[in-house]
């Protein structure tokens, strides 16, 4: 792998590689954000906007990114997030995400929406550190028993999506005439025309080995193909989910247990008082709230309420190593997010996926030598300079100066 | 020391529109438009830009618009007026135009449709030192106006004697109020000149001339003209002993604006001047309390349009802090910057006398002579007539810090005693 | 949501560019554009964009509404149509059109007095929650017969605009070559004639059926068609008005009455005193004072000025139904905004200002669903995060976590 970067040299390059091969729609519903889009600028800008100071004349030359969660230890404080649309990246390409996740020791977030099915995945991948990801229906029991079937394949821990309650509001799909589930328009088809490589390998491959992409974790009552009309009880999109459902679910699952889409700090104390083991501050990558806050700008708020012994991961916006290692600073565990691997599946499949995940890693190794740390923990908020003051304040007894 | 107050010269309060010819100008950046037209490239960039990188140009505009005012309703506004005073002079609007060297480019006889422009509005226009028009031409020009209003500006040359003799010039042509600029003792960086092959004075290089040849129209009405009437570009004022002709070297710029100018030169100014003593281009508070110590009337604050300093704040950001420093009788202008009628309003309501500028005419002037002038003018008053209105404001006396939202720190809070608010 | 026909517009925007299409350039540039650099109008929109609203999760919101309650009525939305001159040329019958729309949503809707249809075809066609705007007349005797025959209709709210004591400086407009009166130069008829679908639909039919247009509601005595020149002694833009003039109106009308377009804390306050109902916070859409706040940034420190038994409405700049919920967070009783249905109405006719409500309605829902809020009621300030300092601070008693 170390040979081939197929021409990336960042998550960027991968993107514009990314767009050249999928048809528009289909890539402008992985890339896009929400309405005008002010969120995904904004997350980006939450972390450009903070600038770090180096440190010199410090040896450097036993650093490490590992970092451990939920008592397994990880190359990095770094884990993808989960998305409906991989196999429309890549023939396979959820399981292909997970290959490169175990390859890089890092854990991989099975979508409850995937196209390839779970026992599919944990096979592909057998040592891989998987987490699973659910939506709730309306039927709930229905959605209790999903979960006994992530426990039988091994499972341990689960996130459940909180923050769909509703529908989005994104127009360029519209425009595109693209949709979930997929309808094959006109205009899909023109778009699907213009990518006859990605047609070939992607959707070609996909038909001729299993038939229509089909949501094949969902329980045989919901199972449909993703060009079935979405009927009313295969609704993701549930606005009377509450946090009962969530008792019950915590009541039938012995692992560790996560919300995801949260980005007020109450929630997040919430999660914790009910005995959940951890929440991504999330908006979703920009796809939801398009005036809400980046992850990023909320989560000292949060560590702050919710204490030390709770874990607090933030998705939605990191690009860069530097912005694991902002995000550290300001009080994360960890850090997911869907688009980079995504594009990187795009470009070359597992391999493209792997791509993605060094750039990360050589890049957070790159930064912390030239801020003079050595390890994770030594990641505090005296790196920033002039920081904005949703920024949280430096301990004064943690990394004095050139002790 | 002050000036006698002339008496019987009346000056128009509220000027009409004049409905037939706009000259298809509605703003001060349509005439900045219209100039960029017609000049060459070099002499335009050389009015039009400011130091390094434009920072301070740019910053001077960005204080004036993150200032919000906020309107009151139901007030009877019919009989407001923008007319003010200063010196014993009324004007029809707090506003004057600052001396620049360059009129003479813009249009043959520049200065002198300043001056007349400036007189028909009712405002006063202050002549330069470097102008190309000699000072008795612009004053017998002026006066023929009614309500004409002149203010001349000077660089302190080291010799002594030159100094004292053109002050007893200036005062013998009848002008009553100076202002010595003090801002320009080192050359400025201004690269777009340099790029441009562009100085004053004027050094014909090839680039130079190439673009002025660009510009037919210019020549015509600019070039050729000067020729015929007074031979080469001259700095009129400046006694052979400097140099005088826009070509002749920068060394003139040492016997003009040295650097080794002190308070103590200021002084013997103040010593030979009986009439009304300004100093121009500064903004630091201790600067300008000086200059009340040394018996002086008033103080032009400005960062001379950008053009030296670039990292200098914008002259109405540190006006507040000044006008606390000095108190409410010592007169403080700003200039560097105001496009709109709303920039006066709110210079004033931050504790300035009157507002000048040198661009806003420059550009008139460039694109239509002394009709050009008028034209700015004209949309300054409107437009401040206009703001004024809307705000509730009858007179320049109402016109306070109240008016305001949410402002940043650097502006005075209402009821600070120093305003002449009428709330 | 109009399962049919969006007609291909999926925000305001949208209908924003259609309008531009279809409209004369000047007519266009007179609805669109505001005073002199256009800093008021930026600052309009930068106002809502830059405030940033975190979600609430696992909150059963299926049961939520967007309806609330103005003057005793109860409205779908907190939102209305401001009042505009400029209906009839941008649509036949624009003007009843949107009474329609308005009806439709069940929203209110503001008859101007510049209409170029009668109130009494509006009313009676358009039918609805219909509202009165007023400018006022020197001639006091005029004023009251007029204010007679608008109670005669059946309005039982009337709106008295004060925030032009002078014209407005707007730019655009002479260099269109575009005023108000309409004057025919060689500059406007170029514009028409590339526009002839317009010509024919709008001008051309407002000419064969009614002849040329007019303000319709202007009592004979005074200039009616909108080409003729205004008598400058009858001209509705007054510098002498005065509180006393809004006293004798006070005095003369039983139903509500507020005043619009104040920005001034104390003239709301002052409107408070002399008896009004309600006050309009508005810089008319950016087209008077370009140095203004927008009315949003304002609404604070009027609402602690005038207490909470005081309607309070704010207008300029709304785009998006997150933009009503901010409003009402901000102490707003209710949104009007003018362009959007003009946008729509340009674009076709009343299905487009009935769009344009939709949108709105829509917007606001999904919001109010990602934010965990159920009803008008639970909308505060504590759904900002880290709002400057303009912002009102919540409430502790209020709106406490999931209760």
């Amino acid at each position: 792998m170390a040979k081939n970067n197929y021409g990336a040299y960042n998550i960027e390059d991968l993107r514009q590689l990314a767009k050249k091969r999928v048809p528009k729609g289909v890539f402008d519903y992985v890339n896009g954000g929400a309405e005008d889009g002010i969120a995904v600028q904004n997350n980006r800008d939450a972390y450009t906007q903070l600038k770090i100071k180096n440190r010199v004349l410090i040896d450097v030359s036993k650093r490490s990114t590992e970092t451990t969660i939920f008592g397994k230890k990880i190359a990095m404080p770094y884990g993808i997030s989960p998305t409906g649309t991989a196999g429309l990246m890549w023939f396979g390409g959820e399981a292909g995400l997970a290959i490169a996740a175990e390859k890089m020791g890092v854990p991989c977030t099975v979508a409850l929406n995937a196209q390839t099915s779970m026992e599919e995945i944990r096979e592909a991948a057998p040592n891989a550190d998987l987490w699973f990801q659910v939506y709730t229906w309306p039927d709930k029991d229905l959605s209790l028993k999903q979960i006994e079937r992530i426990k039988s394949v091994g499972f341990e821990t689960i996130i459940v999506t909180v923050d769909g309650p509703v529908g989005s509001n994104r127009e360029y799909n519209h425009k595109n005439g693209f949709s979930m589930p997929l309808k094959y328009s006109p205009r899909l088809f023109a778009q699907l025309l213009a990518r006859p490589g990605w047609l070939v390998r992607v959707l070609g491959q996909h038909y001729l080995k299993r038939g229509a992409p089909t949501m094949v974790n969902y329980p045989e009552e919901l199972m449909s193909k993703i060009t079935d009309p979405m009927l009313k009880h295969m609704f993701t999109k549930v606005d009377n989910v509450t946090w009962e459902h969530i008792h019950r679910i915590r009541d039938v699952f012995p692992g560790n247990l996560l919300i995801k889409g949260l980005q007020s700090k109450e929630d997040a104390v919430l999660a914790k008082e009910n005995g959940l083991q951890g929440v991504i501050m999330s908006n979703h990558g920009g796809r939801y709230v398009d005036c809400a806050p980046a992850p990023l700008q909320v989560v000292g708020e949060t560590r702050e309420a919710v204490g030390d012994d709770f874990t607090v991961i933030i998705d939605s916006g990191a690009r860069r190593g530097s912005d694991l290692v902002k995000a550290i600073a300001c009080g994360a565990n960890m850090v997911m997010s869907g688009r980079p691997t995504l594009f990187g599946a795009a470009v070359a499949g597992t391999h493209g996926s792997y791509r993605a995940l060094e750039i990360f890693k050589v890049e957070m190794d790159r930064v912390m030598a030239q801020l003079g740390l050595n390890s994770v923990d030594e990641i505090g908020p005296e790196i920033f300079w002039n920081p904005p003051e949703w920024v949280r304040k430096p301990k004064t007894q943690l990394k004095a100066a050139a002790e | 020391m002050g000036a006698e107050t002339k008496t019987g010269i009346k000056s128009r309060c509220r000027v009409t529109m004049p409905k037939k010819n706009n000259l298809g100008a509605y703003n001060i950046e349509d005439l900045r438009q219209m100039a960029k037209k017609r000049l060459p490239r070099a002499v335009f960039e050389y009015v039009d830009l400011g130091a390094e990188d434009y920072i301070a140009l740019g910053n001077n505009r960005d204080a004036y618009r993150s200032l919000k005012t906020k309107n009151r309703v139901l007030i009877d506004v019919s009989k407001r007026s923008t007319a003010t005073e200063i010196f014993g002079r009324k004007l029809a609007m707090p506003y004057a135009i600052s001396p620049t060297a360059s009129a003479g480019l813009m249009a043959e006889g520049g200065e002198v449709g300043l001056a007349r422009a400036a007189a028909r509005m009712g405002v006063p226009c202050t002549a330069a030192t470097s102008a190309l028009t000699p000072m008795e031409e612009i004053y017998e020009k002026a006066m023929e106006i009614e309500g004409c209003n002149l203010w001349f500006q000077l660089y302190m040359w080291v010799n002594q004697e030159l100094r004292k003799n053109f002050l007893e010039r200036i005062k013998a042509t009848g002008f009553e109020t100076l202002l010595v600029t003090v801002d320009g003792s080192v050359g400025a960086n201004r690269e777009h000149n340099d790029r441009n092959g562009f100085s004053m004075p004027v050094q014909y290089s090839a680039r130079l001339i190439a673009q002025v040849l660009a510009n037919p129209g210019w020549c015509a009405r600019v070039l050729l003209p000067q020729f015929i009437k007074r031979g080469e570009f001259q700095k009129v004022h400046y006694p052979p002993e400097i140099g005088s002709k826009l070509t002749d070297r920068e060394s003139e710029h040492m016997l003009a604006k040295p650097s080794n100018q002190t308070w103590d030169d200021i002084k013997r100014v103040r010593d030979m001047w009986p009439g009304n003593l300004l100093v121009k281009g500064l903004y630091n508070v201790k600067d300008v309390v000086l200059a009340k110590e040394n018996g002086l009337q008033g103080a032009v604050l400005s960062n001379h349009g950008g053009r030296y300093v670039d990292n200098a704040p914008s002259p109405i950001q540190a006006l507040p802090e000044i006008r606390a420093a000095v108190g409410p009788d010592f007169k403080l202008i700003v200039d560097s910057g105001p496009r709109r009628g709303s920039d006066i309003v709110k210079a004033i309501a931050l504790g300035a006398d009157m507002v000048m500028s040198g661009r806003p005419t420059l550009y008139g002037t460039a694109a239509a002579g002394e009709a050009g002038a008028f034209r700015a003018l004209e949309i300054f008053q409107t437009e401040m007539d206009r703001v004024m209105a809307q705000l509730g404001l009858n007179s320049v006396d109402e016109i306070g810090p109240h008016i305001f939202w949410n402002p940043p720190a650097w502006v005075p809070k209402p009821d600070s005693g120093l305003n002449r608010a009428a709330e | 949501m109009a399962k049919k026909n969006n007609l291909g517009a999926y925000n305001i925007e949208d209908l924003r560019l259609m309008a531009k299409k279809k409209l004369p350039r000047g007519i266009f540039g007179f609805i669109d554009g505001g005073a002199e650099d256009h800093i008021g109008v930026q600052n309009n929109r930068d106002a809502y964009t830059q405030l940033k609203i975190k979600n609430r999760v696992l909150i059963d919101v299926s049961k939520r509404s967007t309806k609330t309650t103005v003057f005793g009525k109860e409205i779908a939305m907190p939102y209305g149509i401001s009042p505009t001159g400029s209906a009839g040329i941008a649509w036949y019958g624009g003007e009843i059109g949107l009474a329609q729309a308005a009806k439709k949503m069940n929203v209110p809707c503001t008859v101007a007095l510049n209409a170029l249809t009668s109130m009494e075809d509006i009313w009676e066609q358009g039918g609805g929650n219909l509202w009165f705007q007023l400018y006022m007349w020197a001639d006091k005797e005029m004023s009251k017969k007029f204010m007679d025959k608008v109670k005669a209709v059946g309005f039982e709210t009337l709106i008295v605009t004060v925030d032009g004591p002078v014209h407005s400086n707007r730019e655009y407009n002479k260099k269109n070559g575009f005023s108000m009166p309409l004057k025919y130069s060689p500059t406007m008829i170029a514009q028409l004639l590339a526009k002839p679908g317009w010509l024919i639909r709008v001008l051309g039919q407002h000419y064969l059926r009614q002849g040329t247009p007019k303000k319709e509601n202007y009592p004979p005595e005074l200039a009616r068609k909108i080409t003729d020149k205004e008598t400058a002694d009858k001209h509705v833009k007054s510098d002498t008005q005065n509180w006393d003039d809004i006293q004798f109106i006070r005095d003369m009308w039983p139903g509500n009455m507020m005043i619009k377009g104040l920005q001034s804390a104390e003239d709301a306050v002052l409107a408070k005193e002399r008896g009004l109902d309600g006050v309009v916070m508005s810089n008319h859409g950016g087209r008077y004072v370009d140095c203004a706040p927008a009315p949003l940034q304002v609404l604070a420190e009027t609402r602690a000025a005038v207490g909470d038994d005081f309607t309070v409405i704010i207008d300029s700049g709304a785009r998006r139904g997150s933009d009503l919920v901010k409003a009402i967070a901000c102490g707003a009783d209710m949104v009007m905004s003018g362009r959007p249905t003009l946008f729509g109405t340009a674009a076709a006719g009343m299905p487009g200002a009935y769009r344009a409500l939709e949108i709105f309605h829509t917007e606001m829902d999904r919001v109010m669903a990602q934010l965990g809020l159920n009803s008008i009621d639970e909308i505060g300030p504590e759904i900002f995060w880290n709002p400057p300092e303009w912002v009102p601070k919540p409430k502790p008693a209020l709106k406490a976590a999931a209760e």
